[in-house]
């Protein structure tokens, strides 16, 4: 343990690059799922389909096929050489942005109809609405899965040390190289992990409960 | 409840389709200002249909539908005829008002601010201003003491009341009510027809799709009776209901009778 201690400095630098990945990844899927997600329901026609089949695509590949494509593949198709830190986070963005985007649909979908139209009969129009009542309402029903999404990037993670960076994961393996002591050394990060995910899931029963006086 | 003002929705030879179903089948209807008008009929005759198309929430597919003098569905100027655009038509829905069958309020604001949205983003009023009108109309629907509850805390007496104000507040040129008091519990359905009897009384014009013969009664200036999409009779609400003499609407008169009788006079 005393060891597990000794290497808390070096795996406090593989934490921030892992909170650095995930927080990037969260940000930018985020803001393409949601995007992508409004457009999935609102727009009609081939935007929808081509929506879908992206969602379809991404949800039947395993993430890790998605990173080394991005880094070692990507590059090859469009010219432009990615680092590992980007190559890494555009994949996971990549990943889940389809997730975030089934996510958005679905919570925007289920919000009643008549909503729609108690906003139109006093003259809001589609903007106004989507802000002050079907985005507030949906929000509800969308932050609970979302944060599992969180806690699935977090983890997530853990596969860019394959494209070699020093994350978490990587440092870990790093110690445990010089060492040959495992088990502490995991058990620590095991911890850190879930310490990180526990607190995300905490903060969603929190969020669940303040919106708990809105019934539709 | 007089009713020789101008008129403000003028409907003419309007017709709608759902597919295959001819749902609306060339109506033809005025209603001054200040006048009420009510619009019964069998559960598929068209009545809500024709309402929702007064306020663009449904296109009809022909004819016409002039609020104050304004093409509702169509633009007509310079010779074209085009649907409208959304903006377009969310313009005219901000001069009607209308008032659901299942409320429809807005659950994460509360009974104020489900009032303020369109005074202050769509009629451009200030917060306070916003809150003062809302807080006028909420009194005088009985909800003084409800301005910052949230409706799922309401009842649906209350949350219809609500849904009132939300409309009127907006200062509509006509107010449209759709069955307003289907879904409210027996007992509640007397304290949101006070407020629309107040209403009708301050000059509001309104269509009103109801099931209740008693309150279109006492309330209306005209009754119009629709069938298969269509305005079978209409007249003096004395007129249509007391001495029904159209053989579709006296079966349709007795059948609310005997629906009533059977429910043990309510």
């Amino acid at each position: 343990m005393e060891l597990a201690l000794y290497s808390l400095p070096f795996l406090w630098q593989g934490v921030l690059i892992s909170l650095a990945v995930s927080v990037l990844v969260t940000v930018l899927s985020l803001a393409a799922g949601v995007a992508l997600g409004t457009a999935a329901t609102f727009v009609p026609g081939p935007v929808r389909w081509i929506i879908r089949i992206y969602c379809d695509i991404i949800r039947g590949i395993p993430v890790l096929v998605l990173i080394f494509t991005v880094y070692y593949g990507l590059s090859l198709l469009v010219g432009v050489n990615f680092n590992n830190f980007m190559a890494a986070s555009i994949a996971l963005t990549v990943f889940a942005a389809a997730k975030v985007t089934e996510t958005a649909r679905g919570a925007l979908q289920s919000i009643h109809f008549g909503q729609t139209e108690a906003g139109k009969a006093i003259g809001l129009g589609f903007w106004m609405r989507m802000i002050h009542i079907i985005f507030p309402l949906a929000l509800r029903r969308f932050l609970p899965p979302w944060i599992n999404i969180v806690t699935d990037i977090v983890k997530g993670s853990a596969l860019v040390s394959l494209v070699g960076i020093v994350e978490l994961m990587m440092s870990m393996k790093q110690v445990i190289g010089r060492t040959y002591e495992p088990m502490p050394i995991y058990i620590v990060g095991a911890m850190i992990y879930f310490a990180i995910n526990y607190s995300l899931s905490g903060l969603s029963r929190r969020l669940e409960a303040r919106y708990a006086y809105i019934r539709e | 409840m007089t009713a020789n003002g101008a008129v403000i929705v003028r409907i003419r030879r309007v017709n709608k389709s759902f597919g295959p179903t001819q749902v609306l089948n060339g109506v033809d209807l005025d209603v001054r200002r200040g006048e009420v008008v009510s619009v019964i009929g069998p559960s598929g005759s068209g009545k809500t249909t024709l309402l929702r198309c007064v306020n663009a929430l449904e296109h009809y597919d022909g004819g016409s539908i002039r609020l104050d003098g304004v093409e509702v569905g169509f633009d007509e100027t310079g010779g074209r005829h085009r649907r409208r655009k959304e903006r377009e038509l969310s313009a005219i829905r901000a001069e009607t008002g209308m008032v659901f069958q299942m409320f429809f309020l807005f659950p994460h604001l509360t009974a104020a601010e489900n009032v303020m949205l369109g005074l202050r983003k769509v009629r451009g009023k200030s917060k306070a201003e916003a809150r003062a009108i809302a807080e006028r109309w909420l009194t005088r629907v009985g909800l003084a003491d409800k301005f910052d509850s949230y409706p799922s805390q309401l009842s649906g007496g209350q949350q219809q009341r609500v849904g009132i104000a939300r409309a009127v507040a907006m200062e509509p040129k006509v107010l449209l009510l759709d069955e307003i008091t289907s879904a409210l519990d027996p007992e509640l359905v007397g304290e949101v027809l006070a407020v629309v009897r107040q209403l009708a009384d301050d000059g509001m014009t309104m269509i009103v799709v109801t099931h209740e013969m008693a309150f279109a009664r006492e309330v209306s200036d005209l009754v119009v009776f629709m069938d298969g999409g269509r305005i079978i009779v209409e007249g003096r609400p004395a007129e249509v209901l007391e001495n029904p003499r159209h053989e579709r609407l006296k079966s349709f008169l007795s059948r609310l009778d005997s629906n009533r009788r059977r429910e043990g006079g309510g």
